[in-house]
């Protein structure tokens, strides 16, 4: 986004006040890292289909604002959250997000950190899915909000309400795992 | 940030948003912008576009308003100007303090000057009973404030005296004996009327 652009928040306040085109621009910037995470996240199209029309009418009827130090991507992304949390314990689903994990016992040594071996990762899409959804629940929630909330460490970090170097470590080993099966994919 | 400064990591998550191909659905692109639209929040209105606004879409209360604003102008245009209180009323309007002042010390030359002179000492003011009728019952407090501003007013009501009355006046105080009144009465009537013979009218007037 450049300097010239509006941001985020303005255009969220402009539509606030009446302003329609505003919430075009506003949607069209984050419709799909919203909806490429929340079908990662869930791994069924009709849910994140669902979860994902819940959280823009929910913007839209909501009067309220990112409060504090949340900008409009944290926000954006955390209702969505809330609402696939909320889905998953309306049909009595086990939230994985509140698995306790530990990253160690499911890391693997790294032995795909050669270049030239990243050049050969499969660009297949329903690998890279299959891949994704190999990976714990929590660490591909990290994942998914890096690659397509945009989101920075610290940002994940306050939005899953996670400790900043847990989230770093999540991030790596699924990193480490995604970068070693797409490998292997391609070598076999 | 060039290719060749990027960690391994970051390459895994470059590959990942090039080869994401997911997107939502069309259909539901058009419902949630339409949603938008149809509950696109109405623009706050100032104070004068909401009354513009609301003379475009006439209800009752705009029609009250208005009437209202038309008989409060018609009430202030057809409304005459107060009559200047004539001062024939003022030495009335005074009456219950007249005799207050009457009881009271000698009047002074500033006093002669602005009004009438007042009834000897013992002589009570001839409204004086009246006064007594009307207000019996009422505090002294009051009384003492109504005087008060019965003494303005009568100052402020009360007739310039004409040269010739206060001469007459000069003459009362000398046949009083109160000498230094009259000299000074007399001195305040040489500032005011410098061109007069004061001497010789007095005389007359004597004569007469």
């Amino acid at each position: 986004m450049s300097a010239l652009e509006p941001s985020d928040e303005s255009l969220l306040a402009r539509y606030r006040k009446g302003d329609g085109p505003a919430f075009e621009i506003l949607y069209a910037r984050h419709r799909q890292g919203l909806y490429r995470f929340l079908l990662g996240l869930s791994g069924k199209s009709e849910l994140a289909e669902e979860v994902y029309q819940d959280t823009w009418l929910s913007l839209i009827r909501s009067t309220s604002q990112p409060q504090g130090r949340a900008n409009f991507r944290t926000w954006l992304y955390q209702i969505a959250r809330n609402r696939l949390i909320d889905h998953w314990r309306k049909h009595g689903i086990h939230n994985p997000l509140h698995d306790s994990y530990d990253e160690q016992t499911h890391a693997l040594v790294d032995d795909a950190a050669d270049p030239e071996q990243l050049l050969s990762l499969s660009r297949d899409n329903q690998r890279l899915e299959s891949a994704l959804q190999t990976l714990p629940t929590d660490q591909r929630e990290v994942f998914l909000l890096r690659a397509h909330g945009d989101l920075d460490l610290p940002q994940i970090a306050t939005l899953t309400e996670t400790p900043l170097e847990t989230v770093k470590s999540r991030l790596r080993y699924a990193q480490q795992k995604l970068r070693r099966l797409l490998a292997e994919e391609v070598l076999t | 940030m060039t290719d060749a400064r990027k960690t391994p990591e970051d390459q895994m998550l470059e590959h990942f948003r090039e080869h994401s191909t997911a997107e939502p659905p069309s259909h539901l692109d058009a419902f949630i912008l339409a949603a938008a639209q149809r509950e696109v929040p109405a623009p706050k209105l100032n104070l004068w576009q909401r009354w513009v606004q609301a003379c475009q879409k006439p209800r009752w209360q705009v029609a009250f308003a208005s009437l209202v604003g038309v008989a409060l102008m018609l009430a202030l245009v057809q409304r005459t100007p107060e009559q200047v209180p004539s001062y024939d009323f003022a030495p009335k309007a005074s009456a219950p303090i007249a005799k207050k002042e009457a009881a009271q010390a000698q009047p002074s030359v500033a006093r002669s000057l602005a009004a009438p002179a007042p009834a000897p000492a013992p002589a009570p003011a001839p409204a004086a009973p009246m006064a007594d009728f009307a207000a019996p019952a009422q505090s002294e407090s009051i009384s003492v404030e109504m005087a008060d501003e019965a003494k303005v007013s009568k100052r402020v009501a009360a007739p310039v005296k004409t040269l010739d009355e206060q001469l007459l006046e000069v003459v009362r105080l000398q046949n009083a004996g109160q000498a230094r009144e009259a000299d000074d009465l007399m001195a305040t009537l040489h500032k005011r009327f410098p061109k007069e013979n004061l001497a010789a009218r007095l005389k007359e007037l004597k004569k007469n």
